[in-house]
């Protein structure tokens, strides 16, 4: 490890001196410049990567957790071939599309809160009426870090993925955690 | 393990009716109750079980004990994150009842609050972001 690492540590976790690279000055901490040479000192404030996994959603994108095909039903099925689709496919939500375009997204919790006991009653009625409208959907090139953000703001678990605006699948939070499992061995620095 | 664990279980009797457990489970807006006599758990009840009790049309009357999941993994309490993972990602698992020495129920780990686990020890780069991937700002933002 080099000379000047712990001292890099030490800026980033707001420590009580910043120590301009050029001239060694000791400056106050938030200082811009430094007071005693006026270069910018900025670029030393800058969030870093502590991890191996924070490095990791960075750097990749939703491409490398494979989204998965989900079943796509058109919005006049009847929710429940919708329900038993789900179930004959073990996923956890499908793809509401019409006209290729994706209108909704019916998840099993949809399924538990909005049609609960009365499952058998609606089961002819159309799956428009259940579904959760316009869902949030992200690019294959978005990094992971993001995915992760809709789905902890959002508290979604499956979010629709497209590329270039054509929808392609979902990633699930199980895709998520199946990922930081994969790099929780994985040493920091990688 | 404590660290990441979620507001205290659903908690119901093996005898209760499925109608009864999916109210429960509309009215407190959660995905799984545990099925226990006493301490014990028996098994778990989760939206998954109720998507095919609803799928198959079954008879909502009859007890929750014969749709739940009996004896489902758990996890000891003294276990780490790591091994909640693990268990979760091998298992296809996405709720791990927690135990004591004495096979007591004392929790539930989500697979939520892992992932949110991991967001708030790295908040830096999830909650930093902005809404949009790809923003760049015309100008620059604060003092």
């Amino acid at each position: 490890m080099s000379q000047s690492a712990p001292n890099q540590a030490e800026k980033i976790q707001g420590g009580s001196k910043i120590v301009c690279p050029d001239c060694g000055h000791d400056n106050l901490p938030g200082a811009d410049t430094c007071e005693h040479c006026h270069q910018s000192l900025t670029a030393l404030s800058k969030p870093k990567a502590s991890t191996a996994i924070e490095k990791a959603i960075f750097r990749d994108t939703i491409d490398v957790l494979s989204p998965r095909e989900h079943p796509r039903v058109s919005p006049d099925m009847p929710v429940g071939r919708v329900l038993e689709l789900l179930v004959e496919k073990r996923v956890g939500c499908a793809l509401v599309v019409e006209d290729d375009k994706l209108v909704g997204i019916f998840s099993e919790r949809d399924a538990l809160m909005r049609l609960n006991t009365q499952a058998a009653l609606l089961a002819d009625l159309p799956i428009r009426q259940f579904m959760t409208v316009s869902p949030a959907a992200l690019d294959l090139s978005t990094k992971i870090a993001f995915a992760l953000h809709k789905m902890a703001l959002g508290g979604y678990r499956h979010v629709p993925i497209t590329a270039d605006g054509r929808l392609v699948g979902v990633i699930s939070i199980r895709d998520i955690l199946s990922y930081i499992t994969d790099r929780l061995a994985a040493p920091a620095g990688g | 393990m404590e660290s990441a664990q979620s507001e205290p279980p659903l908690i119901v009797e093996p005898n209760l009716s499925i109608r009864e457990v999916l109210r429960l489970l509309q009215l407190q807006a959660s995905g799984s109750v545990l099925v226990c006599r006493g301490d014990a758990v028996l098994g778990i009840f989760t939206e998954r079980d109720a998507l095919k009790v609803m799928a198959s049309r079954a008879d909502m009357s009859r007890p929750i004990s014969e749709v739940m999941t009996a004896g489902p993994a758990t996890i000891h309490r003294t276990a780490t994150i790591g091994d909640a993972i693990r268990l979760m990602a091998r298992g296809g698992y996405r709720r791990l009842p927690i135990i004591d020495e004495q096979q007591r129920l004392v929790g539930v780990i989500k697979v939520s609050n892992v992932v949110n686990y991991f967001v708030e020890h790295f908040p830096q780069a999830v909650f930093n972001l902005p809404p949009q991937p790809n923003v760049v700002m015309q100008e620059r933002e604060g003092a």
